[in-house]
């Protein structure tokens, strides 16, 4: 099989973003596992050897063809490379161009990052789980048996891995994707390109009974704490109240029951008015469940689904040349992209391992990249007694993370705190 | 320790408090040492890529040179003044923003490419003012002035050592090509020879002379270095 597939084409939602990329920004994700002893490069990079033949579709570099961008399978493994001051370090043309992921390690910890034309948080995560598998086998001579996300070496990669789930799941009818507009925080750009991270750790078992105090599941309940510290933030911000709203990424695998390692996900942006009235924290998480139960469903998703794959079905648009198609996207994305989310809770959800590996992986992170249009983003990911929330800015100033940690605290939720700011002369 | 004003535990890596930027100090408990979680940050880790910066200049290059023709066309009728202008924008890109398109621009390909582009917008000039100068004048110097700078850029760039010799005859033959100049000017525009070209000719013979000096006497070198290291 991985013979046959020397290239392939962007999936539906991947095809957006080789076309808007930036000169100092493009959209990339990171997954993280953080181990017992230190990582050694050595070992790593022969397991990385190892796994990227299962992952026909990911270990790939981006090529330009006529008309329309398309992923080629890179020649040998990347080599793995020592982490930087910041995740997600821009990942220029020529970079993409030579291999579209990337992984890092540092201390104790291996990452992975891609290039989200490749595949979404759920396919990344199980790439880097199956790594895992492969160096800690290598390392400690651990027999490790496949499942929860570790895929088995030895098994060709299967069919249902590699196909665009989009164009078998979309529905016949195309719903409309007009919504209102949403607050977008603003602030002083941090200058040469860096991105600040502060990750809260919090009890999983603790989170979830304070989320099921509220009724609440634990994406709505975080995006409701979010939507609270915006609304407040706004209102003291002044100036012309606009909704609040989280975009939350959903995960359509389990919607549809595919198994796709590559983007198979679609965003809801669940949210208020503020302008209607002021809003308590058990009505955000009331409003926001509702929001969340009505949109992700069977039904309405193939709908939107259908929405995003006709245009690129009409022979007009496949005929196009592909710096016209990027012209195009590029202001679509500029006036509608990113403009309906005040920011991003992306949750991974609960994450598990085969039990030989568990002693030796301490934790288990999902940091997605920042927007191009605005400044701030979460993500969230649970593992064994601990749930990460990882809030990344491209802004100096902390105070969404302030008062969002804060509320929790408040909330009577404990959280533990670690960044990689800058010391104060260089900020 | 805890944050006194955020409430949350900050792990032993962080000195300051990242969301408030409170100090994390306590009189009685020492700070225990901790490794943070990504390395210290060393200046700005990735190169932007100037591709998009490239493709504004050229753009706006073409755009400005179109304006031009257009603008003179609209006004007269016909390319009185235009051409000149857009020669001009042309000469400036493939000198200044050609070279950058190419990841490691060898010079001694994209030397001779700017004196080409000299003398064609030279040429234009004469063909356009009908001035009968370009074949005695400006095509010689233009390709004798090229050639000189060819032949050291080629020295320099392919050479390790000897860059004083090639200065220095570089100077001499600079000098001698100052009476030449002076040669094809009494030609084509007519005059006397000899009014003016011997002055820079001793110059820049005797800058020569003296570089090539330097070259070959050590101790002179020596001193000439002690005297002018930057």
């Amino acid at each position: 099989m991985s013979e046959e597939l020397k290239w392939m084409r962007l999936d539906n939602a991947a095809k957006i973003f080789p076309a808007i990329i930036r000169r100092n920004w493009n959209n990339v994700f990171r997954v993280s596992a953080v181990l017992t002893e230190p990582v050694d490069p050595e070992i790593l990079q022969s397991a990385v050897e190892a796994v990227i033949p299962r992952f026909p579709s990911m270990a790939v570099r981006l090529r330009r063809g006529m008309f329309w961008y398309y992923l080629e399978q890179v020649p040998h493994a990347p080599q793995v490379r020592a982490d930087g001051s910041y995740p997600m370090i821009q990942m220029n043309h020529q970079e993409l161009r030579t291999c579209a992921f990337r992984i890092l390690y540092y201390k104790n910890r291996v990452a992975a990052e891609f290039f989200h034309a490749l595949t979404d948080g759920t396919g990344g995560m199980i790439f880097l789980k199956t790594l895992v598998a492969a160096y800690l086998s290598l390392r400690y001579d651990l027999k490790i048996q496949p499942g929860f996300g570790v895929l088995d070496l030895r098994e060709p990669p299967r069919r249902e891995e590699l196909e665009d789930s989009f164009q078998r799941f979309a529905g016949t009818v195309a719903m409309s994707r007009k919504e209102s507009n949403a607050y977008h925080l603003k602030g002083v750009p941090e200058p040469e390109g860096f991105r600040n991270l502060i990750t809260g750790v919090v009890d999983t078992q603790q989170l979830k009974a304070l989320a099921h105090q509220y009724k609440a599941t634990v994406t709505a309940f975080l995006a409701a704490v979010m939507t609270e510290t915006l609304i407040a933030l706004q209102k003291e911000r002044g100036g012309k109240q606009k909704s609040v709203k989280i975009t939350i990424p959903v995960n359509l695998r389990r919607l549809f029951g595919s198994q796709t390692l590559r983007n198979f996900a679609l965003t809801v942006n669940p949210g208020v008015d503020p302008r209607l009235g002021d809003y308590d924290l058990q009505e955000l998480c009331t409003i926001i469940g509702r929001q969340l139960a009505i949109e992700v469903t069977p039904k309405l998703m193939a709908s939107r689904i259908a929405a995003n794959v006709n245009p690129e079905q009409r022979l007009i648009m496949k005929v196009m040349p592909l710096f016209v198609k990027n012209l195009a996207m590029r202001s679509v994305y500029r006036i509608v992209g990113e403009s309906k989310g005040s920011l991003n809770i992306s949750n991974l959800g609960f994450q598990k391992l085969p039990e030989t590996m568990c002693p030796y992986v301490t934790r288990l992170d999902f940091i997605i990249g920042v927007q191009a249009t605005y400044h701030n983003n979460c993500s969230v990911a649970s593992y064994g007694n601990a749930t990460t929330i990882n809030m990344i800015r491209n802004i100096k100033e902390s105070e969404l993370e302030r008062r969002f940690f804060s509320r929790l605290v408040e909330l009577g939720l404990p959280v533990a705190i670690e960044s990689n700011q800058r010391p104060l002369a260089r900020r | 320790m805890y944050c006194v004003r955020c409430g949350v535990r900050l792990s032993d890596s962080e000195k300051v408090c990242p969301l408030c930027g409170t100090e994390v100090f306590h009189p009685r408990l020492r700070q225990p040492e901790a490794e943070p979680p990504f390395p210290a940050f060393q200046g700005q880790e990735f190169q932007p890529n100037p591709g998009g910066i490239r493709l504004i200049v050229t753009l706006s290059m073409l755009l400005a040179a179109m304006l031009c023709i257009v603008v003179d066309v609209s006004l007269h009728n016909h390319v009185l003044w235009a051409g000149y202008a857009a020669g001009a924008i042309g000469l400036i890109y493939v000198v200044g923003v050609l070279p950058g398109w190419f990841r490691k621009p060898n010079p001694v390909v994209f030397v001779p490419l700017g004196f080409l582009a000299l003398g064609c917008y030279l040429l234009y000039i004469d063909l356009a003012t009908g001035g009968r100068w370009f074949l005695s004048f400006a095509f010689p110097l233009v390709g004798i002035v090229g050639l000189l700078t060819e032949a050291v850029v080629t020295l320099c760039y392919y050479l390790r050592r000897g860059r004083l010799y090639v200065f220095g005859g570089a100077f001499l033959l600079l000098g001698g090509f100052m009476m030449l100049f002076e040669l094809f000017a009494v030609i084509t525009f007519g005059g006397k020879m000899f009014r003016w070209s011997l002055y820079p000719t001793g110059v820049f013979s005797a800058i020569g002379v003296f570089l090539l000096l330097v070259a070959t006497i050590r101790p002179l070198r020596r001193v000439m270095h002690r005297l002018f290291f930057v």
